[in-house]
């Protein structure tokens, strides 16, 4: 496994139109991070990890990432996507499988096995046939992060993963996403608002605030 | 017995009413599966009003119908799929204002042209007992090689859609995707107008697929039942408007929008009976 940086931003600029989001920004995120990233709302948080993924251009300066041998897996917000649409967890989950079956590939037994493991594993299973709409904040949550690890990503993007969870789907969220950190080893970005629960997992944070983009130790954010 | 006997005297004299109409419906109810997941139910209506527009603009013009329309429904979607980056106003009035224009150019067309009612009334309405061979070939060549491309790519078409943000960063290239429905919509939207009119095929692309959103919950199921719906709704149609002298188009939004509110109607029923039993399921 490589060991260069995940992301390196060199003076890098983003923009909606004429409105500077990210201005000269520098940051290196190592390999194999769990990092938060923190800031008050409007400050570019998720902005930056778009910029990142490559789904906004940036204006100015040099972005270079290193996502590993597969692309990153993105796991947005439950409530970005349309519950009208008829399709179930298990369809959601195969989703993650698309970089390697295609248009028209069908899953092999491996695949099929890797499927039923993830599903079992994020305590899916009574509700793989479900209709994604059908379910808990909580459970679109965690299928959303199921399709993430489904393909194999060593990077995972995660944008506000407890956002409008109630207590205990927040808990399982948090500790699932230790649980990828620390025994799967995977490089995990999150875009967070609670710094206290923030301590429980990283020493540090990236604290993002449009000009100001820089990794902080959370002790001297809190202080 | 007698209903048997209606059909076939009624395919015997309108055959390609049933062709034109059965073709449509399975197009247009297939497709509109995605218009209605993608609530862009008022581009599928934008889109209508721009191939009547067209066929109004061949009609004054003396050529080609599906020329014209397809013309103007390219136009359209080429419009429709531009990225707008600076947003100063919603989609919503772009497509309100697509609308207006088309609907208000198809007549300003046709009152200008000198035709009759009866020929303004059949280019904006539509009339399928009236479809012709040339109609049937231009359906056939329009709208079953666009549903072929919609099932063969079926799978980054629903991604597309469904989590643009996710699918991009698995490798799709959304815009493709995107800009191939709309253009295979536009498409099927050309071919159908002349004989369907715009408020069939608006009919067919929403309220046939809605119905059958309501009904099943996998994505095949709700494309099998919508285009079996679109076609029996468009026999059944045929058939009253036949038998009751009625006007055909008409007759068949009329039996497709009781269909969808029976079925609304019934899935509350369902879906309160259940969450007095407890049964927690909403869908019937």
């Amino acid at each position: 496994m490589s060991t260069s940086p995940v992301i390196q931003c060199r003076g890098m600029t983003v923009a909606y139109g004429r409105d500077v989001v990210l201005e000269k920004i520098y940051l290196t995120v190592p390999r194999g991070a769990l990092l938060p990233f923190v800031g008050p709302n409007g400050g570019g948080k998720t902005t930056l990890l778009k910029a990142c993924l490559g789904l906004i251009p940036h204006q100015e300066g040099e972005l270079v990432c290193d996502f590993g041998a597969y692309p990153p897996a993105y796991v947005p917000q439950q409530k970005q996507l349309d519950p009208i649409y008829p399709v179930s967890v298990r369809d959601l989950v195969c989703m993650g499988l698309y970089p390697e079956t295609g248009c028209w590939g069908r899953l092999n037994r491996d695949q099929v096995v890797r499927v039923d493991e993830v599903i079992a594993r994020f305590g899916l299973l009574r509700h793989q046939h479900k209709h994604f709409g059908e379910l808990s904040g909580g459970l679109r949550q965690k299928a959303l992060l199921a399709r993430a690890v489904i393909s194999r990503a060593e990077v995972l993007v995660l944008d506000e993963p407890t956002a409008g969870l109630d207590a205990t789907s927040e808990a399982d969220m948090l500790s699932l996403i230790r649980t990828l950190h620390q025994l799967e080893k995977k490089t995990v970005l999150w875009v967070h608002h609670r710094l206290d629960q923030c301590a429980d997992f990283s020493q540090q944070v990236c604290w993002v605030d449009k000009q100001s983009v820089r990794l902080r130790a959370i002790s001297e954010v809190l202080s | 017995m007698n209903l048997l006997k209606t059909a076939v005297s009624f395919t015997q004299l309108f055959p390609e009413a049933v062709i034109c109409g059965t073709i449509m419906a399975t197009v247009c109810s297939a497709f509109g599966v995605f218009v209605v997941l993608k609530r862009i139910v008022f581009i599928s209506i934008a889109l209508s009003e721009a191939a009547t527009c067209g066929l109004a603009l061949a009609l004054v013009f003396h050529f080609s119908p599906l020329a014209g329309s397809a013309l103007v429904t390219g136009v359209v979607v080429l419009l429709l799929t531009l990225p707008d980056k600076q947003q100063a106003l919603p989609k919503d009035v772009l497509l309100g204002t697509v609308f207006l224009l088309a609907s208000s150019a198809s007549v300003l067309l046709v009152a200008q042209s000198g035709f009759g009612l009866e020929e303004i009334k059949a280019m904006l309405y539509g009339d399928l007992i009236v479809s012709s061979p040339r109609d049937r070939w231009v359906l056939l060549f329009t709208g079953v090689p666009s549903l072929l491309l919609l099932l063969l790519f079926l799978r980054p078409i629903l991604y597309a859609f469904l989590d643009r943000e996710g699918s991009r960063v698995l490798g799709l290239r959304c815009w493709f995707w995107e800009g191939l429905f709309f253009f295979l919509l536009g498409l099927v939207v050309s071919g159908a107008s002349k004989s369907g009119g715009a408020l069939l095929v608006f009919c067919l692309l929403v309220v046939v697929p809605a119905t059958a959103l309501l009904l099943a919950r996998r994505l095949w199921s709700v494309i099998v039942i919508s285009v079996a719906l679109g076609v029996l709704t468009t026999w059944a149609g045929l058939l009253t408007a036949y038998s009751a002298d009625l006007p055909s188009n008409p007759t068949i939004i009329g039996i497709s929008c009781l269909i969808l509110m029976g079925v609304a109607l019934l899935r509350t029923v369902t879906a309160r009976i259940c969450a007095q039993h407890g049964a927690g399921s909403s869908r019937i």
